[in-house]
């Protein structure tokens, strides 16, 4: 153990780090560090110092993106809060511009701890995101410290269910649906009080199992909008509609192997926006989806004239779609 | 006559400009359709976005970059400023603009500036961009064309 800042003495955060080890053993020396500039030098068992709260240091996380499912995120940290024990999420600043690429379209993305504690702010209490608070190290660097979520994937769950699309579409994607337009009203939320989400994806959801709702997390990627500020986000809203209206990415490839004759009847006004390799006019796969939900999504295809300005435009269209979709068949139990 | 007091609000036209390629088309089409005109009047306005929190890792360098970008637009818009003197245009007829600001919306922050000059046509140039970019990043020559009232608006491909 090393020095003691400014709130608390060495003995103090020692017999702290005592209390709330559990079956863990307690370390005899720790670094203790108010500055995380260099998240590196943050390990396994330091305390980190954030005025007056204190965190014991436990792992990493890992990033769950494009495959690199064991790629570490060094600033992502789990951590014990010191002042009673619970478990938190500490991210601490990593200044991180890269190019983001959503189909052809390339642009630069860059994460915003600012941007984040500032939404932490506005979605406290809000059921539908993850919830925290934020913190300046000595440094000035906007430490956020997020309340750990006990649950799965909204996507994987939804995987789980039933592998037979119609049965699926009949008796679970009602539920999917009510829940997937709840997350669309909190983007909505978002939207209205001036704030982009900014990194919308179907692995950004947790489905909670305390409190049985899905939550959206991370709000830290930023980008230089130009003149639609929600583009990106409502885009985001469009790709994760195809994926539970289809059950899953409904890919070309996959078609054109198995299904042929499905695949013969499409054409290139058929294939999502974003991703060229996906159906969005997914009725011609699936030919009990009802007209109106097919509509919204093919305002996500490549053959579409206009885009959806808002989370509003997008909330209308999905109230008629949910309409049709009871009124025929009646069914809709929740997954 | 300066454009703040053009007289013939009519024939005030408010050019958004950059440096773009198609900002320099839209300038020559202007030298091309009004050139010499002596009662027409041109504001040429360039906005800025002042980058949002966190794109640069010090404040310090947000400065720098807007300095720099601040440097190149006062340097564009002088040379379109001479192309358009050169082309007839009176030296009271045209004057620049840089206006930097936080803006969510480069049209609506266009429209706000026409607003206040009260100029009655507004040209923009047309970039030309995917549908998978229009839906991303929208159009402010689309904006614009939807959103303005109480003048004409021009749009040079």
């Amino acid at each position: 153990m090393t020095n003691a800042p400014g709130h608390f003495s060495a003995a103090a955060l020692h017999e702290m780090v005592a209390r709330h080890a559990g079956a863990a053993p307690v370390p005899e020396r720790f670094k203790i560090i108010e500055d995380t500039s260099d998240f590196f030098k943050v390990e396994f068992g330091d305390v980190v110092v954030l005025g007056e709260q204190a965190f014991w240091m436990r792992g990493y996380t890992k990033e769950g993106r494009f495959g690199l499912d064991d790629e570490p995120k060094y600033w992502v940290r789990r951590a014990i809060d010191l002042a009673d024990g619970s478990a938190k999420i500490l991210k601490l600043v990593f200044h991180e511009q890269f190019e983001a690429q959503v189909g052809e379209l390339s642009f630069t993305c860059f994460r915003s701890p600012k941007k984040e504690a500032r939404i932490l702010d506005l979605v406290a209490g809000h059921p539908n995101f993850m919830h925290g608070r934020w913190a300046e190290d000595t440094a000035g660097n906007v430490v956020r410290i997020l309340e750990f979520i006990p649950g799965r994937r909204f996507d994987d769950i939804l995987g789980e269910l039933t592998k037979d699309h119609e049965e699926y579409f009949h008796h679970h994607f009602p539920g999917v649906l009510a829940q997937y337009i709840e997350l669309v009203e909190a983007i909505k939320f978002l939207h209205d009080r001036g704030e982009k989400h900014g990194d919308i994806r179907r692995d950004h959801i947790l489905f909670d199992r305390d409190r049985q709702v899905n939550r959206w997390i991370d709000f830290d990627y930023n980008y230089q909008h130009r003149e639609s500020m929600f583009g990106l986000d409502l885009q985001g809203l469009g790709n994760i509609l195809i994926y539970i209206v289809g059950h899953g990415d409904i890919l070309v490839g996959d078609l054109h192997k198995n299904r042929r004759k499905i695949f013969d009847t499409l054409w290139g006004e058929d294939l999502s926006l974003a991703f060229k390799n996906r159906v969005a006019n997914l009725q011609k796969v699936f030919p009990y989806i009802p007209d109106s939900l097919n509509r919204i999504l093919l305002y996500f295809s490549r053959g579409t004239e206009m885009f959806y300005d808002s989370a509003d435009q997008l909330l209308e269209d999905l109230a008629v779609a949910r309409a049709d979709l009871s009124a025929p068949t009646g069914s809709g139990s929740a997954t | 006559m300066s454009t703040e007091t053009c007289r013939n609000k009519l024939r005030h036209l408010l050019v958004a400009v950059d440096e773009s390629e198609n900002s320099q088309r839209t300038v020559a089409y202007l030298i091309e359709l009004f050139g010499g005109l002596a009662d027409a009047c041109i504001t040429l306005l360039t906005i800025i976005p002042e980058p949002l929190e966190d794109f640069f890792p010090t404040v310090a360098e947000g400065e720098a970059w807007l300095k720099e970008r601040e440097a190149l637009m006062r340097t564009t818009l002088a040379d379109y400023q001479q192309r358009l003197r050169d082309s007839g245009f009176q030296e009271a007829q045209v004057d620049t603009r840089i206006i930097v600001r936080a803006c969510n919306s480069i049209a609506n922050a266009i429209l706000e500036e026409r607003e206040k000059l009260g100029c009655r046509i507004v040209v923009v140039g047309r970039r030309g961009v995917s549908r998978n970019e229009e839906f991303i990043f929208g159009s402010t020559s689309s904006k614009i064309l939807h959103e303005a009232k109480g003048c004409a608006v021009l749009v040079v491909e």
